[in-house]
C-alpha cells in the first residue's frame, strides 16, 4: 500500500504540471483583464499600455507562465517604459510558494484565498454532512420499505427536487422563510450573508445564516444521493449472504448497517470521493444568491475580472484536491473491501 | 420501541433547526436599559456632607445604517480603482476637492471656492489652476491636511513604480507646486477645460503613505489601500471583512460637522433578487442599480426610488469605417431611417415600465446638450421613404432591401444582459418592418468591452451596429470616443473610437472644447457637437439610463447626486 501511495503521488507531479499549462492557456481566452479597469468607462489607451507593462501582461504567454511557475526575481523588467529593463522582479513563483498578487485588489493570492476558504469549508462541510446523513436515512429506509407509500412519496419528491435548479430553490427559500415569514409576523430567517455585522460573527449567527443555503444545496443533492443509496442497497439486500445472515438470526439493524451497508458503500464512496474536492470550489450560484463569502463567489468575481493569478490558484487547489481525494477514495476501497489490494 | 440512532440524530437536527429559527428571529432593536422611575419619596436621611446622587444620562442608541452593495470593493485606494462601488464609497471616508450636488453643480469641499478666471484661480491662458484650501482641514487622526497631501497624491499618481488604475488627468500636468500649506498651483501642458469633473477624486495621506513608498519603492501593496484607517471624510473606516461587509463610523473630527448617522455598514450582496429581499426585510436601508422590474415590489415595501442621471444613455453606434463598414451605414439617410424605424418611446414604456425617456444625445439632461434637440419620432413610413431615396429597395422581393447587389443585412451586437437582449428582439422586428434585416449577436461583458488588441468584437468592427450604455466624464462633458486618433488599429490597439467615425469637423470641435476654460464658449462648442452627432445620426439613443437608488423608509433627508451620490450624507437621518 505504501508503494502504491508513493507511486500515485509521484504520478501527480507531471499531471499537475500538464493541468497548469492547459489552464494557463485557457485563461488567456477569458477576456481582457484591463477592459474592466476603467470602471464604468472603457479603459483609456494610455492607461492600458502602462498597466500592461506594469502588471507584466505585455509578455508572451509562455513567459507569463514561466514567471507564474518559477517567479521573476531572477530577472529585471521595464516598469517605466523607457525600454531599459532595470527593475528587479519581485515574484518567487508557485514552485516556491508564491502564487502571485491579485490583479483586482493587489493582495497576495494565498491571502485572498485564505480569507474565503474557511467560509466555504464550513458551508460545504455542513452541506456534505447533511446530504450524507440524510441520504443514508432516506435511501436505506426506501430500500427496506421498497414500494411502500412513503417510498413512493420520497421517490416523487426526489425527482421533483433533483430537477429543480439551485437558484430557484434558493430564491424561493429566501422569499418564503425570510421575506414572507417576516411579513406574516413569524420568526424569519436572514436572507443573506454569513452573519449580521451589527451583531458580530458568533456561532449562533453563523449557524442561523447557514440554514437556508445549506438546505437549498442539500435538498437537490440529497434527492440524487438517496436514489443512489436506495439502488445499491436494494442490490445488496437481495444477495445470498444477507439471506444467510437473516437465517442466522442476526439483529436487523446489524444486518443493515454491517453486512448490507458496508457492501453497498463502495459506489457511494466513489461518488462522495468525487464530490469532496469540488467542495473547495464552493457553490457559485448558492454563494451568490445567499451572499455567502466563499470560494465560489471569489472564483466568479475574479473570473469576471480575468484575474488569472487568483483563478489559477483556485483551479490548481481543486486539482490537487481531486488527486488527493481520489487517492483517499482508493484507500477507503481497500478498507471497505478486503478483496481489494494494491501493489 | 427502541429508537434508532438515525432517528435520534435526525430528530435532534430538526429540533436544533427549529430552536435556532425561533431564537434567531430577525432581532428587534433593543432599547438600552433605563433606570426604573419610582414614585416613592426618598428616605429622610440624617444630615451628612455626602453629595446628592447624580442621575447618569443614558447614552442614546447609535444610529446604524446598512447599505447593500452588489459588488464588493476591489480596493479603497482612490488611485487603484475606477470601480464605481469603490469610488463613491470614498465620499464617506475620503475627500474630494469639490463634489457635486443633485443638480450636478460643483460645490467646494477642500477648497474655499472653485477656481475661475474671475477669481484668479484660472490663468487667462487656461493653463494654470490655483487652489486655495480651507485652513481647518484635518485627517481623522488629527494631522493637518494641507497642499502637501495633494502634491503627494499627484506624485504617487504619475510615478511609474505605482500601477495605478489611471494617470488621467494628472499626466496632462507640466508641474504641480505647493508654495504654502493652503495653496496648490497646477500648470497644465495646455489649457485643460475638463478639470472640474476629473481632478482630485480622493486624496492620499502623505504622513501615512510616504514612509511606505520610501521603504517599498511603491504603494501598490500598502496596508492603507485595503484598510484606510486614516481618512478625511465624514466617516472613518473601521473594518472590512472580505466577501461580507465593510464598516465606517462617524468622524468626530470632520471639519463640516459630525454626521447624524453614527455608523454605516456596507453589505456585499451580489445577487439582484437577494438585494431586493434584503431591502424588503429591512436588512438593508439603501440599495442601488435596481432593475425596473423590481421597482413595484420595493415600492410596495415602502422603499422610495430615486432616479439620478449620471451621464449614461443607452444607444447604438454605427460602424462607419469606409473600407470595412457596411456601405449602407455610410449614408446619413440610412442611419436616420434607423432613428425613424425604431419606436424608442415604446421600448421605454414596455421594457422599462415608463421609468425613463428616449435619449436624443449622450448629453441629455445636462446644459451641454443643444436645447433645440428633440428625439426622433417613430415614423416607419418616413424611414421607408428615406431608404428608398438612398437607393435601398427590395429588388428581389425577399423582404430585405438591397442596392448594387448588397443586401441590407447587418450584424447587431451587444452584451448578454437580459434588457439588451429583449431590446434587440424588439428592434429586429421593427427594422424588419422597413426592410432591414439584423442578425443578433451577444457577448459576455468582459469580451464585449475588450479592446481591439484583445480581440474585442465591437472594437474590431465585427458588428455593424453595437449597443451599450455610454457616458462622458460626467459631470464634465469631455470624451475621447469620437476622435479620429482613437480609431482602433494594429498601430493603435487600445483605441476607443470603436465606431471608426472620423469626422474632421467633429474632431476639431472636440479638440477645441478641451481648451475652452470659458464656460460659455465651451457650452456653445458642445451645442455644435451634440447637434452634429444628432443630425448625422452617428449615435442613436435608445433611452436615458439613470441610476436607480432604493432608499428604505428608515432614511430621510437623502439627496443623491449623479456624480457624487453621497454628497450630503452628513445630513442623512435614520429612524428605526
Amino acid at each position: 500500500m505504501g508503494r502504491y501511495i508513493a507511486r500515485r503521488l509521484l504520478q501527480a507531479i507531471p499531471l499537475l504540471f500538464i493541468i497548469s499549462i492547459g489552464l494557463f492557456v485557457l485563461m488567456q481566452n477569458l477576456g481582457d483583464p484591463l477592459a474592466t479597469m476603467g470602471g464604468r468607462m472603457p479603459t483609456r489607451s494610455a492607461d492600458r499600455e502602462r498597466l500592461k507593462r506594469q502588471l507584466g501582461l505585455d509578455k508572451p504567454v509562455l513567459v507569463q507562465y514561466l514567471y507564474w511557475l518559477i517567479g521573476n526575481n531572477w530577472t529585471e523588467t521595464d516598469l517605466d517604459g523607457d525600454g531599459i529593463a532595470e527593475t528587479p522582479g519581485t515574484r518567487k513563483g508557485v514552485l516556491r510558494g508564491d502564487f502571485g498578487i491579485s490583479l483586482v485588489n493587489r493582495k497576495p493570492v494565498l491571502q485572498v484565498i485564505g480569507e474565503r476558504l474557511p467560509a466555504t469549508l464550513l458551508l460545504m462541510g455542513a452541506y456534505e454532512i447533511v446530504v450524507i446523513v440524510g441520504a443514508l436515512v432516506v435511501g436505506i429506509y426506501s430500500a427496506v420499505r421498497q414500494y411502500s407509500a412513503l417510498d413512493h412519496a420520497v421517490t416523487g419528491i426526489s425527482f421533483v427536487l433533483y430537477s429543480m435548479p439551485i437558484f430557484f430553490i434558493g430564491l424561493l427559500s429566501i422569499y418564503v422563510f425570510a421575506v414572507s415569514f417576516q411579513r406574516w409576523g413569524l420568526p424569519s430567517l436572514p436572507p443573506n450573508g454569513m452573519f449580521d455585522p451589527q451583531v458580530g460573527k458568533t456561532p449562533s449567527q453563523v449557524a442561523l445564516h447557514m440554514i437556508l443555503p445549506v438546505l437549498s444545496l442539500a435538498l437537490i443533492s440529497l434527492a440524487g444521493y438517496s436514489r443512489y443509496i436506495r439502488s445499491t442497497m436494494l442490490e445488496v439486500l437481495h444477495q445470498d449472504y444477507i439471506r444467510t445472515a437473516k437465517s442466522k438470526g442476526l439483529e436487523r439493524r446489524y444486518i443493515l448497517l454491517v453486512h448490507a451497508l458496508k457492501n453497498a458503500a463502495l459506489p457511494i464512496v466513489t461518488i462522495v470521493g468525487l464530490d469532496l474536492p469540488t467542495l473547495l470550489g464552493g457553490a457559485i450560484v448558492t454563494e451568490r444568491i445567499f451572499a455567502w463569502p466563499g470560494m465560489g463567489r471569489l472564483f466568479l468575481d475574479h473570473v469576471e475580472r480575468v484575474d488569472v493569478a487568483v483563478v489559477m490558484a483556485i483551479l490548481m487547489l481543486v486539482s490537487v484536491a481531486v488527486i488527493v481525494f481520489q487517492l483517499l477514495t482508493d484507500i477507503a476501497y481497500a478498507w471497505l473491501d478486503p478483496r481489494i489490494r494494491y501493489d | 420501541m427502541k429508537k434508532t440512532w438515525f432517528s435520534t440524530v435526525l430528530a435532534l437536527a430538526v429540533i436544533a433547526a427549529l430552536l435556532l429559527t425561533a431564537c434567531g428571529a430577525t432581532p428587534e432593536p433593543t432599547q438600552p436599559p433605563v433606570a426604573a422611575a419610582t414614585n416613592t419619596p426618598p428616605p429622610v436621611a440624617a444630615a451628612t456632607n455626602t453629595p446628592p446622587p447624580v442621575d447618569t444620562p443614558v447614552p442614546p442608541e447609535p444610529k446604524i445604517a446598512t447599505f447593500i452593495w452588489t459588488q464588493e470593493f476591489d480596493t479603497l485606494n482612490p488611485l487603484y480603482t475606477n470601480m464605481w462601488f469603490s469610488s463613491i464609497t470614498q465620499q464617506l471616508w475620503n475627500c474630494w476637492a469639490w463634489d457635486f450636488d443633485e443638480a450636478a453643480n460643483p460645490r467646494p469641499v477642500l477648497v474655499k471656492e472653485l477656481p475661475s478666471v474671475a477669481n484668479g484661480g484660472i490663468s487667462a491662458d487656461g493653463k494654470t489652476l490655483t487652489l486655495k484650501l480651507r485652513d481647518d482641514l484635518v485627517w481623522s487622526d488629527g494631522t493637518l491636511l494641507t497642499s502637501a497631501d495633494l502634491l503627494f497624491t499627484y506624485e504617487m499618481t504619475v510615478n511609474p513604480k505605482n500601477a495605478v488604475a489611471s494617470t488621467a488627468p494628472y499626466d496632462q500636468l507640466e508641474k504641480v507646486e505647493a508654495p504654502d500649506p493652503q495653496t496648490l498651483v497646477m500648470t497644465f501642458k495646455e489649457a485643460y477645460a475638463p478639470w472640474v469633473g476629473t481632478l482630485w477624486h480622493g486624496i492620499l495621506p502623505a504622513h501615512i503613505l510616504k514612509p511606505v513608498f520610501e521603504k517599498d519603492g511603491t504603494i501598490d501593496q500598502a496596508e492603507w489601500n485595503l484598510a484606510p484607517k486614516v481618512g478625511c471624510g465624514p466617516y472613518v473606516f473601521q473594518g472590512w471583512e472580505s466577501g461580507s461587509f465593510a464598516r465606517f463610523v462617524a468622524n468626530d473630527k470632520y471639519w463640516l460637522g459630525k454626521p447624524k448617522i453614527d455608523e454605516i455598514f456596507f453589505r456585499f450582496v451580489p445577487d439582484d433578487a437577494s438585494q431586493v429581499a434584503a431591502l424588503q426585510t429591512g436588512d438593508g436601508d439603501l440599495g442601488t442599480f435596481i432593475s425596473y422590474a423590481d421597482i413595484p415590489t420595493l415600492q410596495s415595501a415602502n422603499v422610495t426610488m430615486i432616479t439620478v442621471f449620471s451621464g449614461y444613455a443607452e444607444g447604438i453606434y454605427f460602424y462607419v469605417d469606409p473600407q470595412k463598414g457596411h456601405p449602407a451605414l455610410q449614408d446619413q439617410r440610412v442611419r436616420k431611417a434607423f432613428a425613424l424605424a425604431i419606436d424608442r418611446a415604446a421600448l421605454c414604456k414596455d421594457l422599462l415600465l415608463g421609468m425613463t425617456a428616449p435619449a436624443a444625445t449622450d448629453w441629455d439632461n445636462t446644459p451641454w446638450n443643444d436645447p433645440t434637440i428633440q428625439p426622433y419620432p417613430y415614423d416607419p413610413e418616413g424611414a421607408k421613404a428615406l431608404l428608398d431615396e438612398a437607393g435601398w429597395v427590395d429588388s428581389n422581393s425577399d423582404g430585405v432591401r438591397d442596392k448594387d447587389g448588397v443586401e441590407l443585412v447587418l450584424d447587431y451586437g451587444t452584451t448578454t444582459r437580459e434588457i439588451r437582449k429583449d431590446t434587440q428582439a424588439v428592434v429586429q422586428q421593427q427594422l424588419a418592418a422597413v426592410g432591414i434585416k439584423v442578425n443578433l449577436l451577444n457577448a459576455e461583458s468582459d469580451l464585449f468591452f475588450s479592446s481591439y488588441g484583445e480581440g474585442g468584437p465591437a472594437a474590431k468592427g465585427e458588428y455593424d451596429i453595437f449597443e451599450y450604455s455610454t457616458a462622458f466624464h460626467f459631470p464634465d462633458p469631455d470624451t475621447a470616443d469620437w476622435l479620429c486618433s482613437e480609431i482602433p488599429s494594429d498601430e493603435k490597439p487600445d483605441g476607443t473610437n470603436w465606431a471608426a467615425n472620423c469626422d474632421t469637423e467633429l474632431d476639431a470641435l472636440f479638440a477645441q472644447q478641451r481648451t475652452q476654460v470659458d464656460i460659455s464658449q465651451r457650452l456653445d462648442t458642445f451645442h455644435q457637437i451634440t447637434k452634429m452627432i444628432f443630425d448625422k445620426v452617428y449615435w442613436l439613443g435608445y433611452w436615458q439610463d439613470p441610476d436607480i437608488w432604493a432608499i428604505g423608509p428608515t432614511l430621510s433627508n437623502v439627496k443623491i447626486s449623479g456624480a457624487t451620490p453621497f454628497f450630503n450624507i452628513s445630513e442623512w437621518e435614520l429612524t428605526k
